[in-house]
């Protein structure tokens, strides 16, 4: 009985094109913009190399101090030529002219009395030239302030010191994945597509209840007990909810090489327990609500939405202000809870606040569980 | 006794929709349950299939209480509802499958069921037709399939014929004189009273939540004291001849207009010869003559005073 109903539960679902669209085809469709939209925001955080031009003439040779730290700095700080500061080329003062014309070069340097940088316009890249020359003309009139107070000073050691820029902070990752606020995008994107499972809920409690539908009130005159109708259903649109949420992971990682970290037997638990929470939310906002399916997919979408909104899928500001002011929302967000799962085992060495969000989720499968069923279990209705 | 109900009180606030409602159906019989709609029909079927709360009363299904969880008592019962309980997203096919496999676990006897209820509402060459490709004709007999295919002892049938062309309709009928030759004892509602002569042997006729007339439609019809109903094509007719019909011996009512008399008679032989012998006696010219017996429609005027159309 039990793979009977299964059986046809699935084929309903497979065969219904509407549901169908919003839990396998939207989540695709939103992934693809996210991935156009936010390949910007990962590629204005990476640093190429600065082309600026050295104009080559006799008061440039006064300047060997000048051409031994540029070289230094073009080399980068390993001198391994992999993390260039500059990319040097030497030109007459018209050649540099015309290629800063061309947008060719960021600037370029001449050398009179003084140090001359001439740019196009002002940026980044333009006050990071401007900041090496000003860092290289203060220690250099350091050390000249310093030989003409006293000449015996002058030694190797002396110039090492006033030129050497030590660094006192190091930047490393807290967990074993790169800080990565891409990723979080598109964890709220699967958050909010194992919510959209509930949309199935929603369908088989529908189907489930006399007062709600004609098919529900025949399926209340068999002999079979809604619990086993309840339980076959909900495996059924969690098979089909489990397809489309995998087909998402796999075009995500393999397509969009979103990074899931290594741990690939949680990243199932986490799918098949947050596809469980999306479901049964679903079946609790359907048995709660006796109005027509039109008003129940209405408050369902309108919730979910306000879910992975505040989980960040729109705006990811949105998931730190949540947890630094009102921190036990996020707790009660299933949707950030979802969000949280997978984006703990993508950074996180340990597995704590993987299995507090696991935890919390489980707790909402239950309530939402229990709430439908002990609507649904009712026997008999006062109105049909 | 198949269905026994007592007292049944439903209410929906102020409304009583069945009050202190009684009901027996004998095994073997189709009962029909006639009413005008509003009557507590639909609401009455809800109770005995345990889909609706009720305030007051008892119903028993073969001499058990009837609960939602009678698992035993409702495999013997099959349903078919006024709505239309299918799935869209199923075909045909796959609809009675379903559904008779909530009765009937074994796969081989289900296969086997399913055909026979396909062969029976004539749906060989629908199999594999979704609902929304079926006519409504179709439609309906699609759900009465999945309401029969597990071979239930007892049938309720919540007005099948609603929206339904005459071909189907008869067929729907057929189907069901069938299903009781078979065995089936049938509960049949509707608020078509020529439905319900045509092939019920016992009839309950509804009112405001109570019966107010059960018997054979003979039974019922010999409850009222109206007679036949006699059309008289009659030319020449003089408001004298007229005015002495009315006199005439168990004759109720006149009507003349565009060369038709229609007269209405309480029950009484020879009523119809007296009126052509007292027409012919004033010399008028007679044409065609037509005379209907009573109808379930005047047993439920005489009764509630109003039509069983209204």
């Amino acid at each position: 009985m039990f793979w009977h109903i299964y059986k046809y539960r699935l084929k309903c679902f497979i065969r219904d094109k509407e549901n169908i669209f919003w839990t396998f085809l939207f989540p695709l469709i939103l992934a693809t913009l996210f991935n156009m939209a936010l390949s910007n925001i990962s590629s204005a955080e990476s640093f190429k190399e600065i082309k600026i031009a050295i104009v080559e003439n006799k008061k440039y040779e006064d300047y060997s101090d000048f051409n031994n730290a540029i070289t230094a700095a073009a080399l980068g700080n390993d001198g391994s030529n992999s993390k260039k500061l500059f990319n040097i080329s030497y030109v007459s003062k018209e050649e540099g002219e015309k290629l800063l014309e061309n947008n060719k070069i960021e600037g370029y340097i001449y050398f009179d009395e003084k140090i001359n940088l001439v740019v196009k316009e002002s940026g980044i890249y333009e006050s990071i030239i401007k900041s090496f020359l000003d860092d290289f003309q203060q220690s250099r009139s350091t050390i000249v302030n310093i030989i003409t107070i006293n000449q015996n000073s002058m030694s190797q050691n002396l110039i090492e010191s006033v030129s050497t820029r030590e660094n006192f902070i190091k930047k490393f990752s807290l967990g074993k994945g790169e800080p990565n606020i891409v990723v979080q995008f598109f964890y709220a994107l699967i958050g909010m597509t194992c919510l959209y499972g509930g949309l199935w809920g929603i369908k088989e409690v529908d189907a489930l209840q006399a007062n709600q539908s004609p098919q529900g009130a025949r399926l209340n005159t068999t002999p079979t007990h809604k619990l086993k109708m309840f339980m076959s259903s909900v495996v059924a649109a969690t098979t089909v909810q489990l397809i489309g949420l995998f087909l998402l992971l796999a075009y995500l990682n393999l397509v969009l090489k979103i990074s899931f970290g290594d741990a690939t037997v949680y990243v199932l638990v986490t799918s098949v327990i947050s596809t469980i929470t999306g479901i049964t939310y679903g079946t609790c906002i359907g048995s709660l609500i006796s109005k027509g399916v039109g008003l129940k997919i209405g408050i369902f979408i309108g919730a979910t939405m306000l879910m992975s909104f505040l989980s960040g899928m729109m705006n990811y500001k949105v998931k730190y202000v949540i947890h630094n002011k009102v921190p036990i929302l996020a707790y009660l967000n299933p949707a950030n809870l979802i969000t949280d799962s997978f984006y703990s085992l993508y950074y996180y060495d340990s597995y704590y606040k993987f299995y507090l969000n696991i935890g919390l989720l489980g707790v909402f499968i239950l309530v939402f569980g229990s709430v439908t069923y002990f609507v649904i279990r009712r026997q008999k209705y006062a109105s049909l | 006794m198949v269905i026994k109900v007592k007292n049944l009180v439903k209410r929906y606030d102020e409304l009583v929709a069945l009050d202190h409602f009684n009901l027996e159906v004998r095994e073997g019989e189709i009962f029909g349950l006639l009413g005008p709609n509003g009557s507590g029909k639909t609401t009455a079927i809800n109770c005995i299939l345990s889909l609706l709360k009720y305030d007051k009363g008892t119903i028993e299904i073969y001499d058990k209480p009837m609960t939602p969880d009678a698992y035993d008592i409702k495999r013997k019962i099959g349903v078919i509802m006024q709505n239309v309980a299918v799935f869209d997203e199923l075909n045909v096919y796959e609809n009675i499958d379903y559904f008779c496999g909530m009765y009937v676990e074994d796969k081989r006897q289900r296969k086997q069921f399913v055909e026979e209820a396909i062969e029976f509402v004539g749906l060989e060459d629908y199999k594999k037709f979704y609902p929304k490709k079926l006519s409504g004709g179709l439609l309906r007999r699609l759900n009465i399939a999945c309401g029969i295919a597990h071979k239930p002892q007892l049938i309720i049938l919540d007005e099948p014929t609603v929206a339904v062309d005459p071909q189907s309709r008869n067929r729907i009928l057929e189907g069901i004189l069938k299903l009781n030759k078979q065995g089936a004892t049938i509960v049949y509602t509707s608020h078509y009273m020529e439905e319900v002569e045509q092939i019920c042997t016992r009839i309950a006729i509804m009112d405001k939540g109570k019966i107010i007339a059960i018997g054979s439609k003979e039974e019922l019809k010999s409850m009222i004291n109206s007679g036949e109903k006699i059309t008289v094509e009659a030319f020449n007719l003089d408001n004298n001849i007229l005015e002495g019909t009315k006199k005439l011996k168990n004759i109720m009512q006149v009507e003349y207009k565009d060369n038709l008399l229609i007269l209405k008679s309480s029950r009484g032989k020879d009523n119809l010869v007296a009126v052509l012998e007292y027409l012919k006696a004033n010399n008028v010219t007679i044409g065609k003559v037509y005379s209907e017996p009573p109808t379930l429609n005047d047993v439920f005027l005489e009764i509630t005073g109003k039509e069983l159309r209204d």
